[in-house]
């Protein structure tokens, strides 16, 4: 998997390509828009991550130029001002994701690895970690022999959680895609509904499913 | 022509008309007497003839020049009524306005030509400092970006003892308390601006209050609070959904998290004339009356004792306010200290004629 990294800030450049190497993935730096759109010419990447504030050609207009010469590989927008309007402004340009700055690493890590898992998702409907299963038609949850009872927004959590099994589950991201909250709401909410959902599918069970990474978000997988 | 020329002229015109009217009445009595005066002693009647000179002629002069100077102050007067109206209504948000002006070259011209120079360069200082707040939030996000990168990135390493690694995650919470500051901060910089564009289509108020409460149970269980609604009418608002969904969150937040453990917490929503009424109520410690005006400014806190157990931004209710008040609605807080507080928000219902 190899990723087009395009940002001016040199630190942040840096660390964002250590963390993407760290989950093994092969990383390009561009440090401005003309040169990324000759790195995307010349080279496959599977996920672009490209800033929207670039000097000289801006993200957007970057993002614009790919689309407008069939490129298709997903881009990830980052941006410094995080607007609702920026973020509708570039999906409609041609982004899979949006990103306000400052974001968390480990936020961003989780959403190239689902951009650059796009179209391998996991869509069948049974859905299954370890003994836990979730029929996604009929919403009932098993664990080993035993039915759990969950509510709407537990199913829509889990099913999210199963759907991104082994991989790590950001708190914004999960707000984005369980609650579609597109702010930071600045309450527990997340954290509240994965411990109630840890009651009902890890706490009369072994082994543990649903994993805590402290400070980054969760995980749902077999081995911790 | 200054106030002074003018009030010289409309003065000397009011003279000269009473001096007119005088004049012809004492024309008409003296003629009168003349035609009347060979019949009669003229000694007999000349006392009951200069009171009704007086009476006729004096009387309705005097009256026309009472009306004339109580009309010329009024008049004279009338640019700087105008003037205090057009001030009254000038605050921060409309400096930019100008109070319109008469053009004539008078002193009070003068005066509001003066004025709107004034709000003009008022509104600049304001903008300056908007600008200022803006820049300084975009300004913190990029070291806000690294310190959170750098952090994140000396976390990974597997080697680190525990003590190093709770020294950082505690540093990387901070950090986190930080970005939502300035993200809080940005956004209400950009409100002010006017810079904050809202997505506005016809929402369902009562499905958002549903699973609001939805999401307010939850929130309140670790403390044992109940959550209740107690009515929920069917009601569209036109506005932008996803602050409408900041906002309620917001309210059950602060709701919840001002609350007394084992407190309650409940909810309706209601038509009220023409506007939605959403009223959420606490059993906390409440507000005292001296410090509930300022519950909405930025980084109020109302207990100062209070401040390092709840975690927060303190600029929840600003935002909350500012998303009430884009929607052309009203928000305001009651509260019973040590009993009960209130939140009422009141929003225009969607009407039809405003969707087509």
């Amino acid at each position: 998997m190899r990723v087009l990294v395009v940002e001016d800030e040199k630190k942040t450049a840096s660390f964002v390509r250590k963390a993407l190497q760290a989950e093994s993935f092969a990383v390009d730096v561009m440090a401005n828009g003309e040169d990324a759109l000759l790195a995307a010419a010349s080279t496959p990447f599977d996920a672009i991550v490209l800033d929207i504030m670039l000097p000289g050609r801006d993200g957007l207009s970057v993002l614009r130029q790919l689309r407008e010469r069939n490129n298709t590989t997903p881009v990830l927008l980052l941006s410094a001002r995080g607007e609702v309007n920026e973020r509708v402004e570039g999906l409609n340009a041609g982004a899979d994701d949006y990103l306000p700055k400052p974001f968390e690493l480990a936020e961003l890590v989780a959403r190239v690895r689902a951009l650059t898992r796009r179209g391998s998702e996991n869509k069948s409907t049974g859905l299954r970690v370890a003994d836990l299963t979730l029929d996604t038609v009929t919403h009932k949850a098993r664990r080993g022999e035993t039915d759990i009872e969950l509510t709407a927004r537990e199913y829509r959590l889990l099913e999210f959680l199963m759907r991104s099994a082994g991989r790590l589950c950001g708190r914004m991201m999960i707000l984005e895609k369980v609650w579609d909250y597109n702010f930071d709401p600045g309450t527990n909410l997340v954290d509240v509904y994965v411990r109630r959902l840890r009651e009902k599918i890890d706490a009369n069970f072994e082994p543990k499913l649903l994993h805590t990474v402290r400070g980054s978000g969760y995980v749902l997988k077999e081995t911790p | 022509m200054t106030i002074r020329r003018r009030l010289t002229f409309w003065y000397a015109g009011i003279l000269i008309v009473s001096l007119l009217v005088m004049g012809v009445g004492t024309f008409q009595e003296i003629s009168e007497q003349l035609q009347h005066s060979h019949r009669k002693e003229p000694s007999e009647h000349a006392l009951d003839e200069t009171s009704e000179m007086i009476f006729q002629v004096g009387l309705p002069a005097g009256v026309l020049g009472l009306l004339g100077g109580w009309w010329l102050t009024r008049r004279a007067l009338m640019p700087v009524t105008k003037l205090t109206d057009a001030v009254k209504t000038i605050h921060a948000k409309n400096l930019g306005a100008q109070i319109p002006r008469t053009n004539n070259g008078d002193e009070l011209d003068r005066l509001t030509e003066v004025f709107n120079a004034m709000t003009s360069r008022l509104d600049d200082s304001f903008k300056r400092i908007r600008e200022f707040t803006l820049h300084a939030s975009h300004e913190l996000k990029t070291p806000l970006t690294i310190l959170c990168g750098e952090i994140e990135t000396a976390l990974r390493d597997e080697s680190l003892p525990q003590s190093e690694r709770d020294r950082l995650l505690s540093q990387l919470d901070e950090v986190r308390r930080l970005s939502k500051i300035v993200d809080g901060l940005t956004l209400l910089a950009k409100a002010d601006a006017g810079q904050v564009a809202l997505q506005l289509e016809t929402v369902r108020l009562n499905e958002l209050v549903r699973d609001n409460f939805a999401d307010a149970q939850i929130l309140a269980e670790p403390q044992g609070i109940q959550v209740e609604l107690t009515a929920c009418e069917e009601i569209s608002v036109r506005g932008d959904r996803h602050r409408l969904r900041q906002l309620l969150l917001n309210l059950a937040d602060n709701a919840v998290k001002y609350n007394q453990p084992h407190g309650g917490v409940i909810m309706s929503l209601l038509k009220s004339g023409n506007m939605a009424q959403f009223t959420i109520v606490n059993t906390g410690a409440g507000i005292s009356p001296e410090i509930l005006p300022r519950v909405f400014d930025r980084f109020f806190r109302g207990d100062p004792a209070h401040e390092s157990i709840i975690d927060g931004c303190g600029l929840g209710l600003s935002i909350a306010q500012w998303i009430v008040s884009a929607h052309g609605g009203t928000i305001q807080v009651e509260s019973v200290p040590s009993k009960l507080t209130t939140v009422i928000v009141r929003l225009p219902l969607d009407t039809p004629a405003k969707t087509a």
